[in-house]
This record gives C-alpha cells, structure tokens and sequence, in this order.
C-alpha cells in the first residue's frame, strides 16, 4: 500500500487523459452467454494482469517458470479506487482492458453491472473449485447464481487492533477489548499528548468495516431491485461513537496513506490502528522505527464477551470481460490463488490473508512476526476471520458512494457537519447514482 | 506568357503546397481535438438502460436528460462557484505582480535583468504537479521544514486549502506572465520613451503612462489564458487531496467530472465538460468583448 504520492498523480493524470479520448466499442453486444464454453487458446500465449499487490511479480515469475507457453505480465497500478478500477473501466470501454485485473470484493457489483467481467464458469476446474475456498468469500464471486463464477478469491481482510504494546504498558493503560474501553483508553493517551488512533475521513470501506462488525448492511439486493441503507440504526451507533471521539479530540484526522500520516505512526504519535490483516504490511514500511513495539489483539466489541469482527478488503483475480484467452486466464487465477508457493510469496510481500481454507494452514501464518514482537499475529486474524458476518452485500456504486461519503466525512474532521449527515447525504447520492445508471432502487 | 497565366501557375504549385503543410495539422488536429469534442457531445446524449439488478446496460439516446441532470447538480455549479471565486481573488495578483516583475525588467535602473527574466520564469519549468507536491510538503504541519509556521498557520484547512492552492498556481505561472507582458515591453518603439525623457518624464511617470497603456492587449491575452487554466483546475487541486482533507471530490469543475467518470458515469461526465467548455468560452469571450470596449473607448 505504500503507493507513491508521484506514481499515484501520474496515473491519475494519465487516465485522465485516457478519459477524454477513449473510444467506444459500442456496447451493444449482448454479454457473454453466461457458463458458455471455454477452451484452450492454441499455441503459447501472454496474458497481461493488473495489480497493486506490492510484489506479485513475485509470485508470478513462479507461474511464468512453470508455464512456458502462457507467460504473464504484471502491470501495477494504484489501489483500486485510487485510479485502477477507472482505469479498467476506461480500457473496458476502449475495449483493451487487460486479461486479467485485481478487484476488491466490494467493487465486484460494480464491474458486475458495468459488464466488465468475464464468466469463467465453464472453465476447467473453477466450478470444482469452490471448496478449496472459504465459503463467503465465494458467494462474492459468484453473487450467489448457479453456474456463474465472476473472479477468483484472492485474499480477505479480517480485522484487529494493531497497538504499541510498550506504550500501553508503559502508560499502565489496559489494553482494551470493548469500545468502551476504547473510548476512556483514547482519554488516559491524550492526556499523554498521543492519539489512540487516526480517523481516516477517506477510507469508507474501513468504516464499514467497523458498521460490518457492529451487525449492519448498507446494500441488498433481492434480484428485483437493490435496496440502499447507509443510515440503520447500526450505522448510526458507529458513526456517533466516532463522531464522538472526533469532537473531544480523542482521535488524530490526518488524511490516511499520507506521509504525514506515516509520520504520525513512525512518531509514537497515535497508538492503535484498527485495521485488516494486509495493514501489518502498511505498518512495517510506514512507521519503521517502531518495529518490535506492536501486537495485535481482537477488535473492540460493542459488548463485552462478544467476539465480532469486521473485514476491510480483500481481493479478486478477474478475468475481464474481451479477454483473448479467458481459459488460460482463468487457470492463472485459480492457481495465483491456490498454489502454497504463490500464496506463502504474496504474504511474505503483501501480507495478504489467503481465501481459501488451506491457505490458512501454510506453515507462514504458524510463524512469529518480528515486527511485532515474535506475536503469531496471523492467528488473531484467523480467529477474526471465523468471526465476519458472512452475509454483508456490496453495492453496485461503491467508488461513488466512497467519494461521497469521503466528502462528506473530511468536512465532519474539519468541523463542518457530522459523520451521521455525510452517510445522509451519501444514502440520497447513492440512490440517485443508482438511478442515473438505470438500477432499479427501492426509494 | 502572359502575366494571368503565371500567376494561376504559381497559384496551382502553392496551393499542393498547401496541403502539404495544412494536413498534418489538419489531420492531428483532427484526431486529436475535433474527433474527441464531437465524441463527448456524442456521448453527453446518451443515457443508460437495463433490465434487473444486474441487466446489462444499453445506451439509448436520451436528449438533453444528461444536461437536465447537469443542471441539477449542485455539487458542479458549487464547484464553479468556488474556482470563480479563486480566478476574481487569484488572477488579479498574479497578473499585477507579473506586470510588476514585467516593469522592472523592463527599467533601466534595475541591474541582472538576464538573471531575474530567467529566475522569475524557472517555476513555469516544473511540472505543475511536482510544484503541487513540493508546496504540498511544505505546507504540510509535521512534515514542513518550516514547522513553526506550519503548525501554527494550518495551510491546509478547510478555509485556507483554496488560498494555498492559489498560492502555488500563482508561484508556477507569475513568469511565464511576465515574460509575455517583458515581450510586449520590448515591442515598444525607443522613440517615445525618448519623447518622454525630453518632456521631463521620470521612470516612475513612464512606466504608469506609456508602458501599462501599451501593454493591455498583452495584459488581456494573459487575463484570458488565466480564466481557462482557473476554470480547468484539475492537477494541484488532485495532488493537495493526497495532503489535505478538505479537498473533495467535487473541489473544481474538472475533479467533479473526474469523479463522475469513475462512477462509472461516461455520459454525464461527458455534458459535464461540455457545459464546462460553453461556460468557459462564454466567460472569456465576454472578458475579451468588455476590454476591447473599454480600450476603444
């Protein structure tokens, strides 16, 4: 994640310029027949993917080593909703998407209804391959049709509490394990001059996350219509909580994946971050100087002696739509995602979190973590992971509604309007854009 | 042979001349500018239909709905509204104190005149987005080397972030100004500054009733590029999201259509930035018109 500030305005500024040219292909046709046929491409072949995992190359020059005749070439990006998915959805519309492209599961309704994604069902060995995976990771995947598969689960992002445990100790402040807690912690941590933690404005879906542990939905779908709901009473108990630590300063609001953001971790400023599996990663090469001072330690929960858990990201291979050899894509995926070599090499430099069921066991996620005192963190995460609502529905805008609720949430840090007035705002917003793309949406 | 027909020979030979030199500006121009508008307005007439929660989508012509729903949208006229208040506030200054720097390369009591031309013009050099990044640092409150300033002053608020964003434009375009009013100086025959001297003008009296006067068709040119660059303010303002909060996804025209591009909304995006183009041909057509008057009269 540690993406920077110049590769991400270069590409913004390039896909701009994409943006004001690209051509269309017409989008008439109709989609592909879903669960058609899917055959071998003759000869060798060069699939290109896209992805912002720091150091899939990695992994991928295993699979080219292995697979002579289908080699494939890693393009990088920014993460998703900082510039890739316009991208893909520009080069969709230009009809030159790559083959191949990561997609965070919450952006998966959204390519869905863009018809940016390729049915890889009838490819060899990817229905037979659902078992190998944990079963709500698939049902993203497949939104739950029959003979349908739309990507293949990469990773997921099960959340904990990454905190200075010497800062803790030092202070005497128990570590705690209820937002209650958290609340009175975040009190004792400002009289010490630090924060508890940063409230990033801009990361939505970390927000719902927290919303996804505290038991809400913002979006259903029942197949007739899609049904929008940003402001349900569990919604609002998180956004007040927060909204609640922002005015008494208990929270630093440093705009997230920022230097100074980095620099506020690197400094022993703020001493928590309530984050997913794949944020050990951002830790360690954000804030170096404070290796060996983390551990990890479950979520806060709203009531004492629960143990809910939420999940921020988690992503896909996809294989999209135009692709040329969606076969041998798709073999790419499923082995990218399956294979020990390549998942143990991902964790090593994304420290992602497998999707399927075995990859929990690789004797990498037994290990202890330097960076955080020797803790065998990743069996935090694994217990969090059994603990995620498996059911929580993606919406079919979900860039927009980030970008609105984003808004939104950096006037509330700045003291213009609060959390709960941004997800009001971001509900009708959200319904309109639904609406402008002709999605049926229940008022 | 007579004077007609050597006239229509040369005639003939320069017009194959013509073309040689017209069509690969024809053709670039073509490709590159005719082709893409002609598509937006294509596209900004087209609106979205499907069937079901995941019915894939059909674009069907749809009139003016994507301008109705542009002209609903208070997020973009907002955005006009702030890079409007940017331009009134910010294009003034940057124009006085390019005239001001253009003046005083242009007196003959300033010394290293080569030296300060080629100083004040260096930031026009550095990509806006580097010069965006560099401010950014440097107003950023931990991480500037002028850290007392910083943390005092916040640069980056919600109230300021419009003011420093200016701060940076101004910084990357005051030379490049001043070098197109330096110019118009230069152009100014020797003769009635001589004029001038005889009649006892001092430097100060020159420069106020000779130069300025003679330089406003310079100033107009340069009052009008402004008000482009103000209304398609797209790069600082994207890099200071990455530093400040308070820069939206809606901040200026140009990051409103950024972002409805990534719905993905193509079509509205589209008549968003031909609304955007109108409005900008107007406004500056209307500045043109107004001190042509002004200067006739």
């Amino acid at each position: 994640m540690a993406i920077s500030t110049v590769a991400r305005v270069g590409a913004m500024a390039a896909l701009t310029a994409l943006a004001l040219t690209a051509c269309s292909t017409g989008g008439s046709e109709a989609p592909g027949a879903a669960g058609g046929d899917c055959a071998p491409s003759d000869g060798p072949v060069t699939l290109t993917f896209t992805s912002w995992l720091p150091g899939v190359e990695e992994a991928v020059a295993i699979w080219n080593e292995e697979n002579p005749d289908i080699q494939v070439e890693v393009q990088t990006g920014p993460n998703g909703n900082g510039g890739t998915y316009q991208n893909f959805f520009n080069q969709l519309e230009a009809g030159n998407a790559p083959d191949l492209g990561q997609i965070e599961f919450d952006a998966m309704p959204n390519f869905r209804v863009q018809d940016g994604l390729e049915n890889i069902a009838a490819c060899e060995g990817i229905l037979e391959a659902e078992d190998q995976f944990v079963p709500w990771t698939w049902s993203q995947v497949t939104f739950g049709e029959e003979d349908a598969v739309y990507a293949i689960p990469q990773d997921t992002g099960p959340m904990a509490m990454f905190y200075r445990a010497d800062l803790f100790e030092a202070a005497g402040i128990p570590v705690p394990t209820t937002w209650e807690e958290y609340q009175a912690a975040a009190a004792q941590i400002r009289e010490q001059g630090g924060y508890i933690n940063n409230f990033s404005q801009s990361d939505i879906n970390a927000f719902a996350g927290l919303v996804w542990q505290a038991g809400g939905e913002w979006f259903a779908n029942d197949g007739e219509q899609w049904e929008v709901n940003l402001t349900g009473e569990e919604t609002t108990r998180v956004a007040e909580y927060w909204q609640g630590l922002i005015d008494e300063d208990l929270v630093a609001v440093y705009p997230p994946w920022t230097d100074e953001w980095n620099a506020a971790y690197n400094s022993s400023e703020i001493w928590t971050w309530v984050s997913a599996v794949w944020g050990a990663n951002t830790i360690a090469s954000g804030a170096p100087d404070t290796a060996g001072n983390w551990a990890v330690a479950p979520m806060p929960q709203w009531e004492a002696g629960e143990s809910a858990a939420g999940n921020w990201g988690g992503s896909t291979t996809a294989v999209l739509k135009g692709s040329d050899h969606p076969y041998e894509a798709a073999q790419f995926a499923l082995w990218l995602n399956t294979d020990a070599d390549a998942l143990t090499a991902m964790n090593k430099t994304a420290n992602i979190y497998p999707a399927t069921i075995e990859g929990a066991d690789l004797p990498v996620f037994g290990e202890g973590v330097e960076f955080y005192g020797g803790q065998k963190i990743y069996e935090v995460f694994a217990e969090a992971g059994n603990n995620v609502d498996p059911d929580f529905t993606w919406g079919p805008t979900m860039t927009q509604v980030y970008n609105d609720v984003a808004d939104g949430f950096s006037g509330a840090v700045s003291g213009s309007g609060t959390l709960l007035e941004a997800l009001q705002s971001g509900q009708s917003s959200t319904i309109d854009a639904l609406k402008a793309a002709a999605i049926p949406v229940k008022e | 042979m007579t004077d007609t027909a050597v006239r229509k020979s040369r005639g003939i030979r320069h017009r194959g001349a013509l073309a040689v030199f017209l069509v690969p500006f024809g053709a670039l121009f073509a490709l590159f500018y005719v082709i893409p508008i002609g598509y937006a307005v294509y596209q900004s007439l087209l609106v979205v239909e499907r069937d079901g929660t995941f019915g894939p989508a059909v674009q069907v012509f749809g009139g003016l709905t994507q301008y109705i729903a542009v002209f609903e949208n208070e997020a973009f006229w907002s955005s006009i509204g702030r890079v409007l208040l940017f331009g009134v506030v910010q294009v003034p200054i940057m124009l006085g104190v390019a005239l001001i720097l253009a003046l005083l390369l242009d007196s003959p009591l300033v010394r290293g005149s080569k030296f300060f031309r080629l100083a004040f013009f260096a930031p026009y050099a550095v990509p806006s987005v580097i010069a965006a990044i560099m401010w950014g640092f440097l107003y950023s409150p931990n991480l500037s080397p002028f850290t007392g300033v910083t943390q005092t002053v916040d640069f980056l608020s919600a109230e300021s972030v419009l003011w420093s964003i200016a701060n940076v434009v101004t910084w990357v375009y005051v030379g490049y100004n001043m070098l197109i009013i330096y110019s118009a100086l230069l152009a100014i025959p020797s003769e009635i500054y001589e004029a001038a001297r005889l009649d006892g003008a001092s430097q100060f009296r020159i420069a106020w009733s000779i130069k300025i006067p003679l330089v406003v068709p310079a100033l107009v040119l340069t009052g009008i590029f402004s008000i482009i660059g103000t209304l398609q303010l797209l790069a600082e303002p994207q890099v200071f999201q990455s530093f400040s909060s308070a820069v939206t996804s809606t901040f200026t025209p140009n990051l409103t259509i950024y972002s409805t591009a990534s719905i993905p909304n193509i079509s509205l995006a589209a008549a968003m930035s031909v609304v955007l183009a109108l409005a900008t041909f107007v406004l500056s057509f209307t500045v043109l018109k107004l001190t042509q008057r002004r200067t006739a009269a």
